[in-house]
């Protein structure tokens, strides 16, 4: 290029932003979970009849097999797991330190072949929580949405 | 059938943590024209096709491809955007040119991150809507799903919010997935930290690279946990970049008296995208590493490979992805970067351009510039960081937090 911008007080910019907000459908498996979830604190997992593998969070069909799931493939898993990893999350988005540093785990759930991200209450920052048994702990009953903000947080299960 | 694909032209701009200047737009057309020159082709009578490569998220609006012919030299032109890594933007370019209805292909990917504001709550875009991303932290949004909670008011603004002060970094991901792999190899956060050291050097003889930086073990390890065991230094920044390759067969690569650099091998793989029943261990790197060695004929990669640059977006994935991809055996790629195995001058240099660690994350870019540094190392042209002797390279690209996906590209000198 010939001509470039070579006053740093030149460039200019037009700032915008996107609107972009969604309803994501839960689908058919996955309102069939939340529906559960508001009623029982328990899980709901599909089992694969073709490789017995157990899905979790409940789908329609199975990832390895293709297989799809039928009716009589659903069942309840408690809402406690095993923590497989965790990491000690101090920063936001905007890569701002947050107030509080937050324990996110990835918890392999039992009874399953799956695991779901959840975040460990705590006192103890510097504890290793790999290997800790945990449940979930939910909201009351009647303030339940159908969402994941439903499981308020997990800890360690005594 | 037969035909030998070639890469008959390359051209980047300089990486730079921003580009006020220049629009994303330019920085394109740099990148092109160079490569263009390079080959010795005229893009509006030479060239038979134009891939880009890129992500509409990152680039702040929708259908990015309609925006890209005027820039390369594209207009009137066959003309497609693979939507991921600039090096999937490769694999394509060879199939093109394998079937015989293209003789010449132009592939671009960029990075403009500079332009994004809000960069952490895009790639939050990235992570399931239902099962993952609400784990980030409170996004209180009316729900209109139909819930009980269902609510007649407007959505509140989140810009500036509390909640959003608490919306935790996207990055967790790879807290995560390191400490799985720090178990799982017995590696130590202190050999992450080497690579971050290695790479770092690398880069101050790599002209392009704007993260290079003389800095120590200690240096790393006493920069503050973000994930932990992930510390700031242990990530890669950001930087704006553009590259540009261009391709051929071989008939025509001769024709135009350039150098063979062959594209011989190249293999791309996706994982499940759930988190809940994806493994830890970067079985796309190993499956898509698979498929191009046996494209290229390779039977032991450590031994007829000369020269690797792979995904290093976080120190600990330049480790675990040459593990993946059988370059090291599993727990011991840490060993090879202590014994300097993995030095310029090592006996299996990797990421001799700096890698993102030393050149900036460049995005959906990341895959060309690895592949960048494979095609200038085995020209020869690689000054004082040139492998002597390089005949094979490898290069691979993973697409970043939260994904699954990779692809790999194994180049060979003619």
């Amino acid at each position: 290029m010939l001509e470039k911008q070579t006053d740093p007080t030149s460039p200019m910019h037009w700032r915008g932003d996107m609107q972009a907000d969604y309803m994501y459908t839960n689908g058919v498996a996955g309102d069939r979970f939340f529906r559960h979830l508001m009623e029982k604190d328990t899980f709901l997992a599909t089992k694969c009849k073709k490789c017995g593998k157990v899905l979790f969070p409940a789908r329609l069909y199975c990832e390895d097999c293709f297989q799809e799931i039928s009716e009589s493939d659903w069942l309840e898993v408690p809402a406690t797991g095993t923590v497989r990893v965790f990491t000690v999350a101090t920063i936001n988005a905007h890569g701002k330190k947050m107030e509080e540093p937050k324990i996110i785990a990835l918890i392999d759930i039992d009874k399953t072949d799956g695991a779901l991200l959840g975040i460990i209450k705590t006192k103890d920052l510097k504890r290793d929580f790999c290997g800790v048994k945990v449940k979930a702990v939910f909201k009351p009953k009647e303030k339940r949405e159908g969402t994941l903000k439903d499981i308020l947080y997990f800890e360690e299960k005594i | 059938m037969s035909r030998k694909v070639c890469v008959i032209g390359i051209g980047h701009t300089d990486f730079n943590s921003m580009t006020p200047d220049m629009q994303w737009k330019e920085i394109m057309y740099e990148a092109c024209q160079k490569s263009y020159v390079d080959a010795g082709v005229d893009p509006r009578k030479d060239i038979d096709s134009f891939i880009t490569c890129a992500e509409d998220y990152w680039e702040g609006f929708s259908i990015f491809d309609e925006f890209v012919p005027d820039q390369i030299g594209a207009v009137l032109r066959p003309c497609c955007t693979v939507c991921g890594d600039g090096i999937y933007g490769l694999g394509n370019a060879y199939m093109q040119i394998k079937t015989g209805i293209v003789d010449v292909v132009a592939v671009e990917a960029h990075s403009k991150a500079s332009d994004m504001l809000t960069y952490g709550d895009i790639v939050l875009f990235a992570y399931d809507p239902i099962f993952e991303r609400p784990i980030s932290g409170p996004v209180e949004r009316p729900n209109y799903a139909g819930s009980p909670s269902y609510s007649k008011e407007r959505p509140k603004p989140l810009v500036g919010s509390t909640d959003e002060k608490e919306r935790i970094h996207p990055y967790f991901l790879a807290g995560l997935e390191m400490q799985h792999y720090l178990r799982k190899t017995n590696t130590t956060e202190e050999q992450c930290a080497s690579v971050v050291v290695k790479n770092k050097k690398n880069a101050f003889n790599n002209p392009y690279a704007d993260y290079e930086a003389k800095i120590s073990v200690d240096d790393v390890m006493s920069s503050e946990y973000l994930f932990k065991p992930i510390k700031r230094l242990d990530i890669s920044p950001n930087v704006d970049g553009a590259v540009s390759f261009v391709l051929a067969d071989e008939k025509t690569a001769k024709n135009l008296g350039v150098e063979l650099i062959y594209l011989s091998g190249f293999g791309w793989s996706s994982e499940t995208p759930w988190l809940s029943t994806r493994g830890m261990d970067a079985a796309y790197a190993t499956k898509a590493a698979k498929m191009a060695y046996k494209m290229a004929g390779i039977l032991q990669p450590r031994k007829e490979i000369d020269i690797a640059e792979v995904d290093d977006r976080f120190s600990y994935k330049e480790l675990q992805h040459l593990e993946a991809m059988g370059l090291a055996r599993p727990g011991e790629a840490a060993q090879m970067l202590e014994e300097g195995v993995l030095d310029v001058k090592g006996s299996f240099p990797t990421n001799t351009s700096g890698g993102s660690l030393g050149v900036g994350n460049s995005l959906e870019a990341t895959g060309l510039q690895k592949s960048l540094e494979i095609v200038t190392q085995l020209r020869g042209y690689a000054g004082k960081r040139q492998v002597p002797g390089a005949e094979i390279g490898i290069a691979q690209a993973w697409r970043g937090i939260p994904s699954g996906s990779g692809a790999v590209a194994i180049f060979k000198r003619g």
